[in-house]
C-alpha cells in the first residue's frame, strides 16, 4: 500500500467502501453525473433496526489498498457498482463479461455488486436481475438512488452477518491470523499452537470485530471489541496491529464526541439524521453514569454487559494520546507509512475541531518527516497540498503557504517531464494571504511597507516566472510591475536593473497596461500604475504667461467674491489636504490655449529613467493632454518637469493625475492615491476662448526688465529733447476675432520730470480696423519724446569751469537747461566716453498697455493685456551755461545772450528764430546772441480759480512756471541738431 | 550558536533579521516567518488563562530537521525569534532563555532612543553588537 488517502477521517472508520466505476466505454460526464447520484446514497438507514449505514464511494482504487482490508475493515471494497452503455443486445454478453473480470479484480473482499446497464433495450432489459439494473437512458434513469439503497442493504445483511459469525467465535476455536501483506511472510514457519501466537490471532480477531461493528453501526460493541483487543495486543507486543487497535478506539470515540464529522467538508453526513438515531442506541439518559467505569483489567469478554456504557468511550484528551500512541506503533513499521500519515492526518482533524493547534502542528510536523518511499512528483505535490490544506485548518496560515508554495515548486520541478506551470501558478496564488500579500496595489500605498519583504519577494518573482512559462507574458507584466512598485524600496540596485530589464524584455511582447486583468478562476488583477516611477513630489498647476491672462472686467458682478467666510482676514487657517486639493485656484485657464502644470519629479533609479508619453488625467472639460518624453538622470534630486494640454471646452477642469509610459508599462497614477504629494489645489476655471495678440515693434527688443510681468520691452537711446517714431505691428494670432483695443501708457520707476508727452499716439487709425481677424495684423505710430531736466549736474558745470569758460554775470537761479537730439543708433564712441560721460544719462521708462478682447470670452467679460515696456536712456544735448540779455537797438527788443555748450562727441549747429545757425563741435561752448521782443509774463492765462482752490501752492508755482517755459519756447523756437545724424528735431525749454 | 536572530513587530512584520551569512539567508526568512504560527497560537493559549501574569519566553517553537526554534514574546507583542543549529546539543534552556533576556535588554535600549522610531527597520549599532555576539559566541 503505497498511495495514502489524505481526505481520511476519523469516521471515515465506520464507512462501508463502495466503488464506482465505468464498464467499456462511458462518457465521462454522464459518468460522473451518475455517480454524483450514488455518492448522494451516503448513509442508509436499515430497516427494522435503528442502525445507520454509512457509504464512502470511490470511483477509482487500488487492488493493492484493498489488501489491506483486514487490517482496517473500511479499507474493504465491499460493493461494487458498474456502470455501462450498451447499445445494440449483441454486446451484451461482452459487457456482462467485462463486469464479471472487474468484479475478479476485488473479488476477494467483495460482498455485492451491480450493474447498471443505460441505453439498451429490448429483450435482455426486459429481464428482471438483482445484480442488473437497465435503464434507456442516462436521462430516464429515476430510481438510480433507490437501487442504490437496496443495494446497500444487501452489503449490510452481509456485513452483519459477517460481523455474528465472527464475534460469536469462541476463543478456544481455530481462528485464523489475520495479517497485512507484508506479514505474510514472516509468518511462514511459525509454531500456530503456541500461546502466544493463539492470543496474537484472538487479539487481531478482536480489532477486527470491533472494524465490523462500527461499520454495523454498533458503535458501543465496536469500543467494547477495540479495548479488548488493546489488551490482547498490547500482552504480545503486537505493535502494528495494537496500534490499529487504538486509531480503531480513537475513531469509534471520535465518532461518539463529534457527531458533526471532522472533515468539515463531508457533505455525506446528515447529522440531523444521524442523531436521533444515535441518541436512541447510545444515549439512554444516564445510564453511563450508573455503570461502573471500565478499567483496562475489567473488560470481559461478554460484550453485551458493556452495551451503552459511554465510559468506554475516551475523552477528547485521551483520544490524542491514543493517536500518539498508535501513531508511534506504526511509526516501528517501514511498510505502514501509509497506515501512519494517514493517522497524522486524522488526528490532526480530530485536534482542528478540538482547537488544538500546537498539538496539531506536532502531528503534521512529523507526517513531513514519514518516508513513503519513492514518491511520484504526483504524490509529493498531493501531500504537500494536503498538509498546506491540513495548516490552514487549525490556523497557521504561513506554515500553509509554505508547503502550498513547496507544492508549487513540486509542480515544476526539473524531473518532471511536463512542468505544471499553470498548476504552479494556480498554488502560487493560493499562498499569497499566508503571505500577507495582496496584489491590489492600494493596499501598499499607505506609508512605508510592512511586511516580509525577501519572501514576498521570492513570491512575486516565482509568480512573473511562472505567468510568464504559463505563456501569458500580460499576466508576468503585471506581477513584475506590481514587485517594482511595492517592493522598490527593498530592491538593491543590482536587483533593479534585473527587474527593470525584465521588464522590458516582456513588455517588447506585451505592454503592460491600466486594464483589470481577471485569471479564469475570477480573481481580478488590479493594475498597477507606477506611481514611484518617476516619484512625483508636487504638483502645480501653472497660470498662463502674463500676456495671456485673463482678467475680468470690472463692475460685472463680483463673481469672483469669497465667500467661504465672512472675515476678511482669519488666522484660523484649515489644514485640510483634501480639501486643499479640491479648493479652486484663483486663476483662470482659456479654452484653446495651452496651459501648464508643473511636477516636481525624482527618479529613485539607480540609472536614467526613461519616461514616455507623460501627459495629465483630468476631468471635467474636455482636454487635450500634450505628452512629452523625458529622461531623468540617475538618483535625479527634484526635477521640474511641466506637461501641458490644450482645454477644449470652458468649465472646471480639475487634474486628477498624470499617465506616463515606464519601461513599456502604461499607468495612470492618481494624485489621491499617493503619498507626500505636496499640491496647492487641482480645480480651475477654464474660461471660453479670448484672441491672442502678437505684438512686434520697429525698435530692437531690449534686456532690460522693467517689470517681470511685461511680455516685451524695447529700448532706445535718445538725446534729450529727441522724438522717435516707434512702429507697433499688432497681430491676431489667436482664433477668435479681436473686438475691442485699448491702449493705455504709464511711466514707471522715475524721479525724473518729464516735460511734455513722453509717449503719444493715434490711435483712431487703427481701431477702424477692428474686429480684428485671426491672422490679420494693425499697425500702431507710437512717438516718443524726451523732454528732461538735466540741470543741476554738479559734474557738467565742474567741466564747465575746467574749460576756463567763467560764469560770470547775473547768477543763474534757475537751473541750466539742456536740450537733448534723440538718435536711434547707439553711439560708436560710448566706450571712448567713459565713466564721467555715462553718469550723465537718465532713464525713462514706461509701459504701453494694450487692452483686448473678442470671442465668447467677450461675452463673459474678460479681457487680455499685452503690455510693451519702453526703455529710453536719455543723453544730455545742449546745455545753456550762462543766460544775459542786453538792451537791443530796438526798446521792444532785446538781445539774449545763451552759453551753449555742447556736451556730445558730435559737432551740432543750433538755430533760432530769425538767426543763423551756430556750429559747435564737440565739447564746445559758444556764445550766441538772439534778437527777441519784449514780453510779459502777465499776460499769460491765470489759472482759474476751481483748480487753484484745489492744488497747493507748490504745484500752482510750476505750473506757472511750465506755462512761463512754453511762452519763452514759442518765443525763441531754438532748435538744434547733429549734423551726422541729419536730424531736425528741435526744442527748447527753459525756464 | 544562534544560527538566526530576528525581532518581529507586534504586526508580525521584521523589525530586524538576521542569519549568518554562510547560509541561505531567505531560508532564515521563511523558518522564522512560519514559526510565527506557534508564536501566534501560544500567544492566544496564554492569554486565555494566564492574562497579564505570563511568561515571556515561549520556549521551543518547533524543531526541523536541522534547527530549532526559540520563541519570546515582550509585553507589547514584539516577538523575538532565535534560530539554532539541532547539532547544538550542549545548549540548554537556562542559556536560551538569557540570550533572549539580552536581547530584550537590548531592544529596549532601542527603544529609548529618541531618534528611533517605533515600528521602523532597527539599525542600531549597539543592539547588531549584541546579536553579533550571540551569532559568533560559540559557533
Amino acid at each position: 500500500m503505497s498511495v495514502p488517502d489524505y481526505l481520511q477521517c476519523a469516521e471515515d472508520h465506520q464507512t462501508v467502501l463502495v466503488v464506482v466505476q465505468p464498464v467499456g466505454i462511458v462518457p465521462e460526464d454522464q459518468f460522473f453525473k451518475i455517480y454524483k447520484r450514488i455518492a448522494s446514497v451516503s448513509q442508509v438507514s436499515i430497516r427494522d433496526s435503528q442502525r445507520l449505514l454509512y457509504i464512502r464511494y470511490r470511483h477509482h482504487y487500488l487492488p493493492e489498498n484493498n489488501e489491506w482490508g483486514d487490517f482496517q475493515t473500511h479499507r474493504k471494497v465491499v460493493g461494487l457498482i458498474s456502470i455501462t452503455t450498451c447499445g445494440p443486445a449483441k454486446e451484451w454478453p461482452q459487457t456482462a463479461e467485462r463486469f464479471h473480470g472487474q468484479k475478479e479484480v476485488y473479488s476477494s473482499t467483495l460482498y455485492d455488486s451491480r450493474l447498471l446497464v443505460f441505453g439498451l433495450q429490448g429483450e435482455i432489459a426486459e429481464q428482471q436481475r438483482t445484480d442488473v439494473a437497465f435503464y434507456p437512458s442516462f436521462e430516464d434513469c429515476s430510481d438510480v438512488e433507490k437501487r442504490v439503497e437496496d443495494f446497500v442493504e444487501s452489503i449490510f445483511i452481509v456485513l452483519e452477518s459477517k460481523r455474528l459469525d465472527r464475534a460469536t467465535d469462541k476463543s478456544g476455536d481455530k481462528i485464523p491470523l489475520l495479517c497485512v501483506p507484508f506479514e505474510k511472510k514472516d509468518f511462514v514457519g511459525l509454531d500456530t499452537d503456541s500461546r502466544h501466537y493463539k492470543k496474537r490471532c484472538q487479539g487481531r480477531m478482536r480489532k477486527h470485530v470491533g472494524d465490523l461493528c462500527l461499520q454495523a453501526g454498533m458503535l458501543q460493541d465496536a469500543l467494547v471489541h477495540y479495548h479488548m483487543a488493546v489488551e490482547l495486543l498490547r500482552g504480545v507486543n503486537d505493535f502494528l496491529w495494537l496500534g490499529a487497535a487504538l486509531e480503531g478506539l480513537c475513531s469509534a470515540s471520535v465518532i461518539f464526541h463529534y457527531p458533526g464529522g471532522t472533515a468539515g467538508k463531508t457533505a455525506g453526513r446528515k447529522p440531523s439524521i444521524s442523531q436521533p438515531a444515535d441518541a436512541g442506541k447510545r444515549h439512554r439518559p444516564g445510564e453511563h453514569m450508573i455503570l461502573g467505569a471500565l478499567t483496562a483489567n475489567g473488560i470481559s469478554a461478554d460484550t453485551s454487559t458493556e452495551i451503552g456504557r459511554a465510559k468506554n468511550c475516551l475523552s477528547p484528551e485521551d483520544i490524542i494520546e491514543k493517536y500518539k500512541e498508535a501513531i508511534s506503533y506504526y511509526g516501528k513499521y517501514k511498510n505502514a507509512g501509509v497506515i501512519e500519515l494517514e493517522a497524522c492526518v486524522k488526528a490532526v482533524r480530530v485536534l482542528a475541531i478540538q482547537k488544538r493547534a500546537r498539538e496539531a502542528s506536532e502531528f503534521l510536523q512529523n507526517a513531513v518527516y514519514i518516508n513513503l518511499g519513492q514518491l511520484s512528483e504526483e504524490e509529493k505535490i498531493q501531500r504537500y497540498s494536503i498538509l498546506s490544506e491540513l495548516y490552514e485548518l487549525i490556523g497557521f496560515h504561513r506554515k500553509s503557504a509554505f508547503f502550498k508554495r513547496v507544492a508549487a515548486m513540486q509542480c515544476v520541478a526539473p524531473t518532471i517531464p511536463e512542468p505544471g506551470w499553470r498548476a504552479c501558478y494556480k498554488l502560487l496564488l493560493e499562498t499569497l494571504p499566508g503571505y500577507s500579500l495582496s496584489l491590489d496595489p492600494k493596499d501598499f500605498s499607505k506609508g512605508t511597507h510592512r511586511g516580509w519583504a525577501a519572501v514576498q519577494m521570492r513570491l512575486l518573482h516565482e509568480l512573473v516566472y511562472a505567468s510568464r512559462r504559463m505563456g501569458n507574458p500580460g499576466l508576468s507584466v503585471r506581477h513584475l510591475s506590481f514587485l517594482l512598485q511595492t517592493m522598490l524600496d527593498f530592491l538593491s540596485d543590482q536587483e533593479k536593473k534585473e527587474v527593470t530589464q525584465s521588464l522590458e524584455n516582456y513588455t517588447s511582447k506585451c505592454p503592460g497596461g491600466m486594464e483589470v486583468i481577471t485569471l479564469p478562476d475570477g480573481l481580478k488583477l488590479p493594475p498597477v500604475p507606477f506611481t514611484k516611477l518617476p516619484i512625483v513630489r508636487s504638483v502645480k498647476l501653472l497660470n498662463l504667461p502674463v500676456s495671456l491672462r485673463p482678467h475680468k472686467v470690472k463692475g460685472l458682478l463680483g463673481q469672483n467674491m469669497s465667500t467661504a467666510s465672512p472675515f476678511i482676514y482669519s488666522p484660523i487657517i484649515m489644514h485640510n489636504r483634501g480639501e486643499e486639493r479640491c479648493k479652486k485656484i484663483d486663476f483662470q485657464w482659456v479654452q484653446g490655449d495651452v496651459c501648464e502644470v508643473q511636477l516636481m519629479v525624482y527618479n529613485p533609479m539607480p540609472y536614467e529613467l526613461r519616461v514616455e508619453n507623460m501627459g495629465l488625467l483630468t476631468s471635467g472639460v474636455e482636454f487635450e493632454s500634450l505628452p512629452a518624453a523625458l529622461s531623468l538622470p540617475a538618483e535625479s534630486g527634484l526635477y521640474p518637469v511641466t506637461l501641458v494640454g490644450v482645454p477644449r471646452t470652458a468649465g472646471n477642469i480639475t487634474v486628477n493625475g498624470y499617465h506616463t509610459s515606464v519601461f513599456g508599462v502604461t499607468s495612470d497614477c492618481l494624485l489621491e492615491g499617493l503619498a507626500g504629494v505636496k499640491s496647492s489645489g487641482c480645480l480651475v476655471e477654464v474660461i471660453p476662448s479670448l484672441p491672442r495678440l502678437q505684438l512686434s515693434t520697429s525698435l530692437p527688443r531690449s534686456e532690460h526688465h522693467l517689470m517681470k510681468e511685461l511680455s516685451s520691452t524695447v529700448s532706445v537711446q535718445l538725446f534729450n529733447g529727441e522724438t522717435q517714431q516707434l512702429t507697433i505691428t499688432l497681430e491676431n494670432i489667436g482664433s477668435e476675432q479681436i473686438e475691442t483695443l485699448e491702449l493705455t501708457s504709464k511711466i514707471v520707476n522715475t524721479k525724473e520730470k518729464v516735460f511734455g508727452e513722453f509717449l503719444s499716439w493715434e490711435l483712431e487709425e487703427a481701431s477702424s480696423h477692428l474686429p480684428l481677424k485671426p491672422g490679420q495684423a494693425v499697425t500702431l505710430a507710437v512717438s516718443i519724446k524726451v523732454k528732461l531736466d538735466f540741470s543741476g549736474q554738479e559734474s557738467l558745470l565742474q567741466d564747465l569751469n575746467d574749460d576756463g569758460i567763467s560764469v560770470t554775470g547775473l547768477p543763474i537761479s534757475s537751473p541750466l537747461r539742456q536740450v537733448l537730439k534723440p538718435r536711434s543708433e547707439t553711439k560708436p564712441v560710448s566706450s571712448e566716453s567713459g565713466k564721467a560721460e555715462y553718469s550723465h544719462v537718465k532713464t525713462l521708462e514706461a509701459v504701453l498697455n494694450f487692452k483686448y478682447s473678442g470671442g465668447p470670452g467677450k461675452v463673459e467679460g474678460y479681457y487680455r493685456e499685452l503690455s510693451l515696456g519702453v526703455h529710453v536712456d536719455v543723453e544730455p544735448s545742449v546745455f545753456f551755461t550762462r543766460v544775459s540779455t542786453l538792451p537791443a537797438t530796438s526798446t521792444r527788443q532785446c538781445h539774449l545772450l545763451l552759453d551753449i555748450f555742447n556736451p556730445t562727441e558730435h559737432e551740432l549747429t543750433v538755430s533760432a528764430k530769425n538767426n543763423q545757425d551756430l556750429v559747435l563741435h564737440a565739447s564746445e561752448c559758444q556764445r550766441m546772441a538772439i534778437q527777441v521782443d519784449k514780453f510779459d509774463f502777465e499776460s499769460l492765462p491765470q489759472p482759474d480759480q476751481e483748480t487753484a482752490r484745489f492744488t497747493n501752492p507748490k504745484q500752482l508755482e510750476e505750473e506757472r512756471q511750465h506755462a512761463q517755459g512754453c511762452q519763452i519756447n514759442s518765443k525763441l523756437g531754438i532748435c538744434w541738431s547733429i549734423i551726422s545724424f541729419q536730424c531736425a528735431c528741435c526744442s527748447v525749454t527753459m525756464k | 550558536m544562534a544560527v538566526c536572530i530576528a525581532v518581529i513587530a507586534k504586526e508580525n512584520y521584521p523589525l530586524y533579521i538576521r542569519s549568518v551569512p554562510t547560509q541561505n539567508e531567505l531560508k532564515f526568512h521563511y523558518t522564522v516567518h512560519t514559526s510565527l504560527d506557534v508564536v501566534e497560537e501560544k500567544i492566544s493559549a496564554v492569554g486565555k488563562s494566564l492574562g497579564d501574569q505570563r511568561e515571556l519566553y515561549l520556549g521551543l517553537l518547533y524543531p526541523t530537521e536541522d534547527y530549532k526554534v526559540y520563541g519570546y514574546v515582550t509585553n507589547s507583542k514584539v516577538k523575538f525569534v532565535i534560530v539554532v543549529d539541532s547539532s547544538n546539543t550542549s545548549l540548554r534552556d537556562n542559556e536560551i532563555r538569557s540570550m533572549f533576556r539580552k536581547l530584550h535588554n537590548s531592544f529596549t535600549d532601542v527603544m529609548c532612543n529618541p531618534f528611533h522610531n517605533p515600528g521602523d527597520q532597527i539599525q542600531s549599532k549597539a543592539f547588531d553588537g549584541i546579536v553579533s555576539g550571540m551569532m559568533v559566541q560559540t559557533g
